[in-house]
Protein backbone atom coordinates (compact mmCIF):
# COMPACT_ATOMS: atom_id res chain seq x y z
CA UNK A 1 0.00 0.00 0.00
CA UNK A 2 1.42 3.80 -0.77
CA UNK A 3 0.66 6.09 1.55
CA UNK A 4 0.63 9.81 0.50
CA UNK A 5 -0.02 12.60 2.87
CA UNK A 6 -0.07 16.59 2.58
CA UNK A 7 2.92 18.43 4.21
CA UNK A 8 -0.22 19.25 7.13
CA UNK A 9 -0.54 15.12 8.49
CA UNK A 10 3.05 14.14 7.60
CA UNK A 11 5.68 13.98 10.26
CA UNK A 12 5.92 17.18 11.58
CA UNK A 13 7.76 18.21 15.00
CA UNK A 14 7.22 21.30 17.39
CA UNK A 15 9.88 22.42 19.60
CA UNK A 16 9.54 23.13 23.22
CA UNK A 17 11.00 23.92 26.51
CA UNK A 18 12.14 21.50 28.05
CA UNK A 19 12.20 21.20 32.10
CA UNK A 20 15.48 22.79 33.25
CA UNK A 21 16.24 24.09 29.59
CA UNK A 22 16.12 27.39 28.33
CA UNK A 23 12.60 28.86 27.19
CA UNK A 24 12.12 28.06 23.13
CA UNK A 25 9.54 29.97 21.88
CA UNK A 26 7.28 30.52 18.65
CA UNK A 27 6.03 28.16 16.54
CA UNK A 28 8.04 27.84 13.51
CA UNK A 29 10.57 29.62 13.09
CA UNK A 30 11.66 29.00 17.00
CA UNK A 31 13.92 31.10 18.77
CA UNK A 32 15.80 30.31 21.73
CA UNK A 33 19.23 31.90 23.07
CA UNK A 34 21.91 30.81 25.87
CA UNK A 35 22.32 34.78 26.71
CA UNK A 36 25.69 35.57 28.91
CA UNK A 37 28.47 32.73 28.62
CA UNK A 38 32.37 32.82 29.08
CA UNK A 39 35.25 30.21 28.49
CA UNK A 40 35.81 29.85 32.02
CA UNK A 41 32.43 29.17 33.47
CA UNK A 42 32.85 31.64 35.89
CA UNK A 43 29.69 33.70 37.56
CA UNK A 44 26.34 32.27 37.73
CA UNK A 45 24.88 30.47 35.10
CA UNK A 46 22.09 31.63 33.28
CA UNK A 47 18.99 30.35 34.26
CA UNK A 48 18.60 26.80 31.56
CA UNK A 49 21.60 25.85 31.24
CA UNK A 50 23.64 23.67 32.97
CA UNK A 51 27.45 24.06 33.25
CA UNK A 52 30.08 21.26 31.96
CA UNK A 53 33.73 21.66 32.39
CA UNK A 54 34.82 18.05 32.96
CA UNK A 55 36.11 16.86 29.79
CA UNK A 56 36.06 20.06 27.97
CA UNK A 57 39.34 21.05 27.19
CA UNK A 58 39.75 24.74 25.62
CA UNK A 59 36.75 25.83 27.48
CA UNK A 60 33.26 25.07 28.97
CA UNK A 61 29.90 23.75 27.63
CA UNK A 62 27.00 25.41 28.57
CA UNK A 63 24.57 22.59 28.12
CA UNK A 64 20.08 22.69 27.71
CA UNK A 65 17.44 19.80 26.94
CA UNK A 66 15.03 20.80 24.43
CA UNK A 67 11.63 18.52 23.64
CA UNK A 68 11.04 17.44 20.26
CA UNK A 69 7.20 17.09 20.15
CA UNK A 70 6.39 14.49 17.27
CA UNK A 71 2.74 14.67 15.52
CA UNK A 72 1.65 13.25 12.27
CA UNK A 73 3.64 9.78 12.22
CA UNK A 74 2.70 6.57 12.48
CA UNK A 75 3.98 3.01 13.03
CA UNK A 76 4.85 2.53 9.27
CA UNK A 77 5.77 6.12 9.10
CA UNK A 78 8.06 7.43 11.77
CA UNK A 79 10.09 10.44 12.42
CA UNK A 80 13.32 11.26 12.23
CA UNK A 81 15.19 14.68 12.68
CA UNK A 82 18.53 16.33 11.77
CA UNK A 83 19.80 19.15 12.43
CA UNK A 84 22.42 21.80 10.70
CA UNK A 85 23.94 24.93 11.06
CA UNK A 86 22.04 26.82 8.53
CA UNK A 87 24.09 30.06 10.05
CA UNK A 88 26.85 29.50 11.86
CA UNK A 89 28.55 31.40 14.81
CA UNK A 90 30.47 34.56 13.52
CA UNK A 91 32.82 33.03 15.69
CA UNK A 92 33.00 29.41 14.57
CA UNK A 93 36.11 28.51 17.08
CA UNK A 94 34.67 30.29 19.77
CA UNK A 95 31.49 29.49 19.63
CA UNK A 96 30.71 26.09 18.81
CA UNK A 97 26.73 24.05 18.86
CA UNK A 98 27.32 20.41 20.08
CA UNK A 99 24.03 18.08 19.77
CA UNK A 100 23.06 15.42 21.75
CA UNK A 101 20.21 12.64 22.00
CA UNK A 102 18.63 11.24 23.97
CA UNK A 103 18.70 13.65 26.71
CA UNK A 104 19.01 11.45 29.41
CA UNK A 105 22.24 9.86 27.75
CA UNK A 106 24.11 13.14 27.26
CA UNK A 107 25.75 12.95 31.06
CA UNK A 108 29.02 14.38 29.99
CA UNK A 109 30.78 16.71 27.48
CA UNK A 110 31.43 13.34 25.31
CA UNK A 111 28.09 12.68 24.91
CA UNK A 112 27.80 15.70 22.28
CA UNK A 113 28.75 15.74 18.86
CA UNK A 114 29.13 19.18 16.82
CA UNK A 115 26.17 19.99 14.99
CA UNK A 116 27.35 20.15 11.38
CA UNK A 117 27.64 22.87 9.51
CA UNK A 118 26.44 21.20 6.25
CA UNK A 119 22.97 20.97 5.15
CA UNK A 120 24.31 17.87 2.81
CA UNK A 121 25.28 16.41 5.88
CA UNK A 122 22.79 17.13 8.73
CA UNK A 123 23.61 15.69 12.15
CA UNK A 124 21.15 13.17 13.01
CA UNK A 125 19.05 14.04 15.83
CA UNK A 126 16.47 10.83 15.87
CA UNK A 127 17.65 8.39 13.45
CA UNK A 128 16.08 6.14 11.53
CA UNK A 129 14.00 3.99 12.48
CA UNK A 130 12.55 7.09 13.89
CA UNK A 131 9.94 7.39 16.14
CA UNK A 132 6.59 7.30 16.49
CA UNK A 133 4.39 10.27 17.77
CA UNK A 134 5.21 11.28 20.98
CA UNK A 135 7.61 14.05 22.56
CA UNK A 136 11.07 13.49 22.96
CA UNK A 137 14.00 15.57 24.92
CA UNK A 138 17.40 15.97 23.27
CA UNK A 139 20.15 18.49 24.40
CA UNK A 140 21.58 21.45 22.82
CA UNK A 141 25.45 22.19 24.23
CA UNK A 142 27.39 25.35 23.41
CA UNK A 143 31.15 25.18 23.56
CA UNK A 144 32.30 28.76 24.64
CA UNK A 145 36.41 28.84 24.11
CA UNK A 146 38.23 30.35 26.68
CA UNK A 147 41.15 31.56 24.33
CA UNK A 148 42.91 34.74 24.64
CA UNK A 149 45.50 36.41 22.34
CA UNK A 150 45.39 35.42 18.96
CA UNK A 151 41.60 34.20 17.86
CA UNK A 152 40.17 35.30 21.11
CA UNK A 153 35.85 36.68 20.47
CA UNK A 154 34.71 38.45 23.85
CA UNK A 155 30.66 40.17 22.89
CA UNK A 156 27.23 38.69 20.87
CA UNK A 157 26.80 36.47 18.45
CA UNK A 158 24.03 34.19 17.13
CA UNK A 159 23.41 31.42 14.89
CA UNK A 160 20.18 29.58 13.34
CA UNK A 161 19.78 26.03 13.64
CA UNK A 162 17.64 24.29 11.06
CA UNK A 163 15.55 21.14 11.64
CA UNK A 164 14.81 18.71 9.01
CA UNK A 165 12.08 16.50 9.64
CA UNK A 166 12.30 13.00 7.62
CA UNK A 167 9.42 10.36 7.36
CA UNK A 168 11.67 7.46 8.54
CA UNK A 169 10.24 4.69 6.63
CA UNK A 170 12.25 6.23 3.02
CA UNK A 171 13.82 9.03 4.74
CA UNK A 172 12.07 11.53 2.75
CA UNK A 173 11.99 14.76 3.84
CA UNK A 174 8.63 16.77 5.21
CA UNK A 175 9.23 19.48 7.02
CA UNK A 176 11.69 22.35 7.25
CA UNK A 177 12.24 24.39 10.72
CA UNK A 178 14.48 27.12 11.67
CA UNK A 179 15.68 27.75 15.30
CA UNK A 180 16.81 30.95 15.75
CA UNK A 181 19.59 31.32 18.87
CA UNK A 182 19.16 34.86 18.61
CA UNK A 183 17.03 35.72 22.07
CA UNK A 184 18.77 36.45 23.97
CA UNK A 185 21.97 36.97 21.93
CA UNK A 186 24.83 34.62 23.07
CA UNK A 187 27.10 37.08 24.87
CA UNK A 188 30.73 35.78 25.79
CA UNK A 189 32.11 37.47 28.48
CA UNK A 190 35.43 38.08 29.93
CA UNK A 191 36.20 36.19 32.57
CA UNK A 192 39.56 36.11 34.99
CA UNK A 193 39.81 33.52 37.78
CA UNK A 194 42.80 32.98 40.04
CA UNK A 195 42.83 30.01 42.67
CA UNK A 196 45.67 29.27 44.53
CA UNK A 197 47.03 25.76 45.49
CA UNK A 198 48.83 23.73 47.20
CA UNK A 199 52.20 22.56 46.09
CA UNK A 200 53.32 19.59 46.22
CA UNK A 201 55.31 19.12 49.39
CA UNK A 202 54.53 22.53 50.27
CA UNK A 203 52.09 23.31 53.09
CA UNK A 204 48.00 22.73 52.62
CA UNK A 205 46.09 26.11 51.50
CA UNK A 206 42.74 25.47 52.01
CA UNK A 207 39.89 27.07 50.31
CA UNK A 208 38.04 29.37 53.32
CA UNK A 209 37.65 33.04 52.59
CA UNK A 210 39.29 32.98 50.68
CA UNK A 211 42.25 30.91 51.38
CA UNK A 212 44.21 30.23 54.58
CA UNK A 213 47.19 28.10 55.46
CA UNK A 214 48.85 28.01 58.53
CA UNK A 215 52.74 27.27 59.54
CA UNK A 216 51.63 25.87 63.14
CA UNK A 217 54.68 26.76 65.67
CA UNK A 218 57.12 28.62 64.72
CA UNK A 219 60.35 30.08 66.41
CA UNK A 220 63.29 32.07 65.70
CA UNK A 221 65.99 29.94 65.81
CA UNK A 222 63.50 27.54 62.86
CA UNK A 223 63.41 24.67 65.39
CA UNK A 224 61.24 21.84 64.16
CA UNK A 225 59.16 23.38 61.24
CA UNK A 226 56.46 21.79 60.66
CA UNK A 227 55.76 19.62 57.56
CA UNK A 228 55.19 21.02 54.78
CA UNK A 229 58.28 23.77 55.93
CA UNK A 230 61.74 24.41 55.10
CA UNK A 231 63.92 26.90 57.37
CA UNK A 232 65.87 29.36 55.47
CA UNK A 233 68.67 31.40 57.32
CA UNK A 234 68.13 34.78 57.26
CA UNK A 235 69.69 38.13 58.76
CA UNK A 236 68.09 38.90 62.19
CA UNK A 237 65.53 35.67 62.36
CA UNK A 238 64.64 32.48 59.88
CA UNK A 239 62.52 32.30 57.10
CA UNK A 240 59.86 28.89 57.33
CA UNK A 241 59.05 29.17 53.40
CA UNK A 242 56.61 26.74 51.42
CA UNK A 243 56.06 26.29 47.78
CA UNK A 244 52.73 27.18 46.59
CA UNK A 245 50.61 27.49 43.41
CA UNK A 246 49.32 30.53 42.10
CA UNK A 247 46.67 29.23 39.37
CA UNK A 248 45.14 32.17 37.17
CA UNK A 249 42.55 31.38 34.29
CA UNK A 250 41.47 34.14 32.35
CA UNK A 251 39.34 34.16 28.64
CA UNK A 252 38.00 36.02 26.18
CA UNK A 253 41.20 38.74 26.14
CA UNK A 254 43.61 40.44 23.51
CA UNK A 255 46.30 39.51 25.34
CA UNK A 256 47.31 35.96 26.41
CA UNK A 257 49.27 37.06 29.90
CA UNK A 258 48.76 38.61 32.74
CA UNK A 259 50.24 39.89 35.89
CA UNK A 260 49.92 38.78 39.47
CA UNK A 261 50.99 40.69 42.18
CA UNK A 262 49.99 40.80 45.96
CA UNK A 263 50.09 42.52 49.24
CA UNK A 264 49.98 42.17 52.97
CA UNK A 265 45.90 43.79 52.95
CA UNK A 266 46.08 42.87 56.86
CA UNK A 267 49.43 43.09 58.70
CA UNK A 268 50.58 40.82 61.62
CA UNK A 269 50.05 42.39 64.71
CA UNK A 270 53.66 42.29 65.92
CA UNK A 271 55.16 43.05 62.69
CA UNK A 272 58.56 43.20 63.69
CA UNK A 273 58.30 39.84 64.61
CA UNK A 274 56.87 37.79 62.27
CA UNK A 275 56.46 39.10 58.09
CA UNK A 276 55.45 37.80 55.34
CA UNK A 277 58.12 37.32 52.27
CA UNK A 278 58.28 35.89 48.81
CA UNK A 279 60.37 34.28 46.52
CA UNK A 280 60.75 32.07 43.27
CA UNK A 281 62.76 29.16 44.46
CA UNK A 282 63.20 27.64 47.46
CA UNK A 283 66.42 29.23 48.67
CA UNK A 284 65.47 32.69 48.26
CA UNK A 285 66.55 35.42 47.95
CA UNK A 286 63.64 36.54 49.79
CA UNK A 287 61.75 40.08 49.68
CA UNK A 288 59.41 41.50 51.86
CA UNK A 289 55.81 41.50 50.54
CA UNK A 290 54.46 44.90 49.65
CA UNK A 291 51.97 46.19 52.72
CA UNK A 292 50.58 48.67 49.85
CA UNK A 293 48.03 47.99 47.82
CA UNK A 294 49.12 50.80 45.36
CA UNK A 295 52.37 49.42 44.69
CA UNK A 296 52.07 45.50 45.34
CA UNK A 297 54.58 43.00 45.10
CA UNK A 298 54.63 41.68 41.38
CA UNK A 299 54.97 37.80 41.15
CA UNK A 300 55.02 37.62 37.52
CA UNK A 301 53.91 39.42 34.57
CA UNK A 302 53.83 36.82 32.05
CA UNK A 303 51.36 34.77 33.63
CA UNK A 304 49.60 32.29 31.11
CA UNK A 305 46.29 30.94 31.31
CA UNK A 306 46.19 27.74 33.00
CA UNK A 307 49.51 27.33 34.23
CA UNK A 308 50.18 27.47 37.49
CA UNK A 309 53.05 29.34 38.67
CA UNK A 310 54.90 28.12 41.96
CA UNK A 311 56.39 30.50 43.95
CA UNK A 312 57.55 30.43 47.94
CA UNK A 313 55.77 31.94 50.33
CA UNK A 314 58.02 32.76 53.48
CA UNK A 315 57.52 33.44 57.16
CA UNK A 316 60.58 35.35 58.39
CA UNK A 317 60.44 34.83 62.34
CA UNK A 318 62.59 37.83 64.31
CA UNK A 319 64.94 35.84 66.69
CA UNK A 320 64.07 39.19 69.49
CA UNK A 321 64.86 38.38 72.88
CA UNK A 322 63.15 40.86 75.69
CA UNK A 323 60.61 43.47 76.19
CA UNK A 324 60.14 43.48 72.93
CA UNK A 325 59.87 39.43 72.15
CA UNK A 326 56.80 38.06 71.28
CA UNK A 327 55.10 35.10 71.81
CA UNK A 328 51.66 33.54 70.90
CA UNK A 329 49.13 33.53 67.78
CA UNK A 330 49.05 36.27 64.94
CA UNK A 331 47.50 36.49 61.61
CA UNK A 332 47.89 37.92 58.49
CA UNK A 333 45.97 38.31 55.26
CA UNK A 334 48.02 38.93 51.94
CA UNK A 335 45.05 39.85 48.59
CA UNK A 336 46.51 38.53 45.73
CA UNK A 337 45.59 40.46 42.73
CA UNK A 338 45.40 39.03 38.73
CA UNK A 339 44.90 41.51 35.84
CA UNK A 340 44.40 40.42 32.40
CA UNK A 341 45.46 43.24 29.99
CA UNK B 1 -9.06 74.40 68.54
CA UNK B 2 -6.33 71.70 69.32
CA UNK B 3 -3.65 70.59 66.90
CA UNK B 4 -4.10 67.20 64.62
CA UNK B 5 -2.06 65.36 61.93
CA UNK B 6 -3.96 64.08 59.13
CA UNK B 7 -2.99 61.11 58.19
CA UNK B 8 -1.69 62.14 55.36
CA UNK B 9 0.51 64.46 56.52
CA UNK B 10 2.43 62.07 58.30
CA UNK B 11 1.68 59.25 55.74
CA UNK B 12 2.95 61.18 52.69
CA UNK B 13 6.57 62.15 52.99
CA UNK B 14 6.85 58.92 54.85
CA UNK B 15 5.95 57.20 51.42
CA UNK B 16 8.42 58.99 49.57
CA UNK B 17 11.38 58.01 51.88
CA UNK B 18 10.15 54.58 51.82
CA UNK B 19 10.36 54.67 47.88
CA UNK B 20 13.81 56.32 48.03
CA UNK B 21 15.01 53.76 50.30
CA UNK B 22 13.98 51.20 48.65
CA UNK B 23 15.73 52.21 45.29
CA UNK B 24 18.72 53.09 47.39
CA UNK B 25 18.62 49.16 47.87
CA UNK B 26 17.91 47.85 44.37
CA UNK B 27 21.41 50.01 43.75
CA UNK B 28 23.30 48.55 46.08
CA UNK B 29 22.42 45.20 45.50
CA UNK B 30 23.04 45.71 41.49
CA UNK B 31 26.85 46.91 42.36
CA UNK B 32 27.25 44.39 44.57
CA UNK B 33 29.89 41.66 43.45
CA UNK B 34 27.95 39.01 41.77
CA UNK B 35 30.44 36.32 42.40
CA UNK B 36 33.22 34.88 44.56
CA UNK B 37 35.84 36.86 44.95
CA UNK B 38 38.32 34.47 42.82
CA UNK B 39 36.70 34.51 39.60
CA UNK B 40 34.86 37.68 37.68
CA UNK B 41 33.01 38.00 34.64
CA UNK B 42 33.15 41.64 32.39
CA UNK B 43 36.07 42.59 34.28
CA UNK B 44 39.86 41.95 33.76
CA UNK B 45 41.20 41.50 37.65
CA UNK B 46 40.12 39.68 40.23
CA UNK B 47 41.74 39.60 43.54
CA UNK B 48 41.61 36.74 46.23
CA UNK B 49 42.88 36.60 50.08
CA UNK B 50 44.74 34.44 51.77
CA UNK B 51 44.77 34.60 55.71
CA UNK B 52 48.13 33.26 57.23
CA UNK B 53 48.18 32.32 60.64
CA UNK B 54 51.28 31.43 63.34
CA UNK B 55 52.07 31.05 66.45
CA UNK B 56 55.36 31.96 67.60
CA UNK B 57 56.98 29.92 70.43
CA UNK B 58 60.14 30.83 72.49
CA UNK B 59 63.07 28.57 71.45
CA UNK B 60 66.66 27.90 72.65
CA UNK B 61 69.37 26.36 71.87
CA UNK B 62 73.23 25.22 72.67
CA UNK B 63 75.58 23.77 70.17
CA UNK B 64 79.05 22.68 71.07
CA UNK B 65 81.85 22.72 68.09
CA UNK B 66 85.15 22.18 67.29
CA UNK B 67 87.95 25.11 68.89
CA UNK B 68 91.26 24.92 67.23
CA UNK B 69 92.08 21.93 68.63
CA UNK B 70 90.09 18.55 69.34
CA UNK B 71 87.12 17.70 66.94
CA UNK B 72 83.95 18.00 68.58
CA UNK B 73 81.82 15.24 66.65
CA UNK B 74 77.80 14.95 66.24
CA UNK B 75 76.55 11.68 67.73
CA UNK B 76 78.85 9.12 69.35
CA UNK B 77 76.85 8.25 72.75
CA UNK B 78 75.55 11.49 73.05
CA UNK B 79 74.39 14.33 71.18
CA UNK B 80 78.39 15.61 70.90
CA UNK B 81 81.46 13.33 71.22
CA UNK B 82 85.30 14.33 71.72
CA UNK B 83 87.80 11.81 72.14
CA UNK B 84 91.70 12.72 73.62
CA UNK B 85 92.72 9.08 72.72
CA UNK B 86 95.63 7.49 74.44
CA UNK B 87 96.28 9.27 77.85
CA UNK B 88 98.97 8.18 80.66
CA UNK B 89 99.33 10.01 83.90
CA UNK B 90 102.75 10.70 83.33
CA UNK B 91 102.13 12.76 80.14
CA UNK B 92 104.05 10.44 78.34
CA UNK B 93 101.54 10.21 75.62
CA UNK B 94 101.73 12.62 73.06
CA UNK B 95 97.75 14.51 72.89
CA UNK B 96 95.94 12.87 70.25
CA UNK B 97 94.57 15.77 70.18
CA UNK B 98 94.73 19.47 72.14
CA UNK B 99 97.20 20.00 74.56
CA UNK B 100 98.79 18.16 78.00
CA UNK B 101 100.00 19.13 81.58
CA UNK B 102 102.50 16.87 82.73
CA UNK B 103 102.39 16.18 86.41
CA UNK B 104 103.37 18.85 88.92
CA UNK B 105 105.07 15.78 90.74
CA UNK B 106 105.54 12.80 88.63
CA UNK B 107 104.07 9.75 89.94
CA UNK B 108 102.27 11.61 92.88
CA UNK B 109 100.28 14.53 91.22
CA UNK B 110 97.81 13.50 88.06
CA UNK B 111 98.34 14.67 84.64
CA UNK B 112 96.07 16.78 82.18
CA UNK B 113 95.10 16.60 78.80
CA UNK B 114 92.84 18.93 77.44
CA UNK B 115 91.20 20.83 74.16
CA UNK B 116 89.28 24.07 73.53
CA UNK B 117 85.76 24.16 72.50
CA UNK B 118 82.89 26.08 71.69
CA UNK B 119 79.50 26.60 73.14
CA UNK B 120 77.51 28.77 71.48
CA UNK B 121 74.02 29.82 73.63
CA UNK B 122 70.84 30.53 71.09
CA UNK B 123 67.49 31.98 72.61
CA UNK B 124 64.71 33.89 70.93
CA UNK B 125 61.00 35.16 71.71
CA UNK B 126 62.22 35.86 75.86
CA UNK B 127 60.87 37.76 77.80
CA UNK B 128 64.77 38.24 79.09
CA UNK B 129 68.36 38.03 77.58
CA UNK B 130 69.67 37.25 81.40
CA UNK B 131 70.80 33.62 81.13
CA UNK B 132 73.02 31.15 82.52
CA UNK B 133 75.15 28.14 81.04
CA UNK B 134 76.61 25.61 83.28
CA UNK B 135 77.56 21.94 82.95
CA UNK B 136 78.02 18.89 84.99
CA UNK B 137 79.71 15.36 84.62
CA UNK B 138 76.00 13.35 84.47
CA UNK B 139 78.03 10.31 83.99
CA UNK B 140 81.58 9.95 85.63
CA UNK B 141 84.02 7.60 84.23
CA UNK B 142 84.27 3.92 85.23
CA UNK B 143 87.87 4.03 86.79
CA UNK B 144 88.57 5.50 89.19
CA UNK B 145 91.99 7.44 87.98
CA UNK B 146 90.26 9.27 85.74
CA UNK B 147 88.04 13.12 86.05
CA UNK B 148 86.70 15.80 83.88
CA UNK B 149 88.26 18.56 84.37
CA UNK B 150 87.72 22.57 82.85
CA UNK B 151 88.40 26.00 82.46
CA UNK B 152 86.58 28.98 81.54
CA UNK B 153 89.90 30.81 79.75
CA UNK B 154 92.72 29.57 78.33
CA UNK B 155 94.97 27.38 80.77
CA UNK B 156 98.75 28.39 81.72
CA UNK B 157 99.21 25.90 84.12
CA UNK B 158 97.31 22.83 85.08
CA UNK B 159 95.96 24.18 88.21
CA UNK B 160 94.18 26.38 86.24
CA UNK B 161 91.94 23.68 85.34
CA UNK B 162 89.77 22.83 88.17
CA UNK B 163 87.48 19.52 88.66
CA UNK B 164 84.03 19.90 86.34
CA UNK B 165 80.71 19.24 88.84
CA UNK B 166 79.38 16.05 89.18
CA UNK B 167 75.84 16.72 90.72
CA UNK B 168 73.18 18.04 88.86
CA UNK B 169 72.13 20.51 91.80
CA UNK B 170 75.46 22.58 91.51
CA UNK B 171 76.50 22.62 88.23
CA UNK B 172 80.12 24.17 87.22
CA UNK B 173 79.14 28.01 85.74
CA UNK B 174 80.58 28.30 82.40
CA UNK B 175 79.30 31.70 81.70
CA UNK B 176 76.11 33.98 82.70
CA UNK B 177 74.65 36.38 80.35
CA UNK B 178 76.15 35.50 77.19
CA UNK B 179 74.96 36.27 73.96
CA UNK B 180 72.20 34.91 72.08
CA UNK B 181 74.16 33.43 68.65
CA UNK B 182 77.68 34.13 70.15
CA UNK B 183 80.14 31.25 70.38
CA UNK B 184 81.75 30.87 73.52
CA UNK B 185 85.23 29.24 74.11
CA UNK B 186 85.55 26.65 77.21
CA UNK B 187 88.28 24.26 77.69
CA UNK B 188 87.68 20.55 79.28
CA UNK B 189 90.17 17.68 80.14
CA UNK B 190 90.88 14.62 81.31
CA UNK B 191 92.76 14.04 84.59
CA UNK B 192 94.73 10.98 84.91
CA UNK B 193 95.58 10.25 88.42
CA UNK B 194 99.15 8.17 89.02
CA UNK B 195 96.92 5.55 90.85
CA UNK B 196 98.26 1.52 90.70
CA UNK B 197 95.60 -1.12 91.25
CA UNK B 198 94.03 -3.20 88.84
CA UNK B 199 91.39 -2.20 86.12
CA UNK B 200 92.89 1.40 85.75
CA UNK B 201 93.91 0.96 82.13
CA UNK B 202 91.60 0.42 78.99
CA UNK B 203 89.40 2.95 77.34
CA UNK B 204 86.70 4.70 79.41
CA UNK B 205 84.29 7.29 78.89
CA UNK B 206 82.34 10.77 81.16
CA UNK B 207 79.14 12.41 80.21
CA UNK B 208 78.80 15.60 80.57
CA UNK B 209 75.27 17.45 80.48
CA UNK B 210 75.43 20.92 79.57
CA UNK B 211 72.38 23.80 80.47
CA UNK B 212 71.43 26.61 79.35
CA UNK B 213 68.66 28.98 81.01
CA UNK B 214 67.12 31.62 79.92
CA UNK B 215 65.09 33.66 82.84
Amino acid sequence: MLVFCTPSLCQDIALQTASGGVTISGSGPFTSGFGNVNGLGAGTTPTGLTLVTSGVSGGVLYTTPYNIRISGASTSHPAAVSIYMSTNFGHPSNLILKSCYPSSSCTSAASYGAVSTSSASPTPVISAPGLNNSTVTASFALFVSNTSGTGFFSGTDTAAVTFLVYDASNMSLKHTYVLNLTSPATNVQTAVRLTLGTASGGVTISPASDYSMSYGNVNGLGIGPSSGLTVVSASGGVIYTTPYLLQPSFSSFSTSTATLKAYVSLDFVHPAIVEMRNASSSGGPYAAISKSSGSQTSLTATAASGTAVTRYLGLFVANTNGASAFTGADNARLTYTLTAP
Amino acid sequence: MGTSFPFNDLGGPLKHLLIVVFVVCLVSLMSLPAFASNDAVNTNTVSPTLVVSVTVQKAIRLTLATGSQCTVSAGGGGDYSISFGNVDALAINTATCGSKFVPTTPGSTNAVYYTDYTVTPMFTSQTTTNNSLSAYVSSTFSKANLSIVQSNSAPSAIGDLSSMSTSSGAQTSLTTNAASGSAVTRYVGVSVAPTNGAGLTGSDSATITYTLTVQ
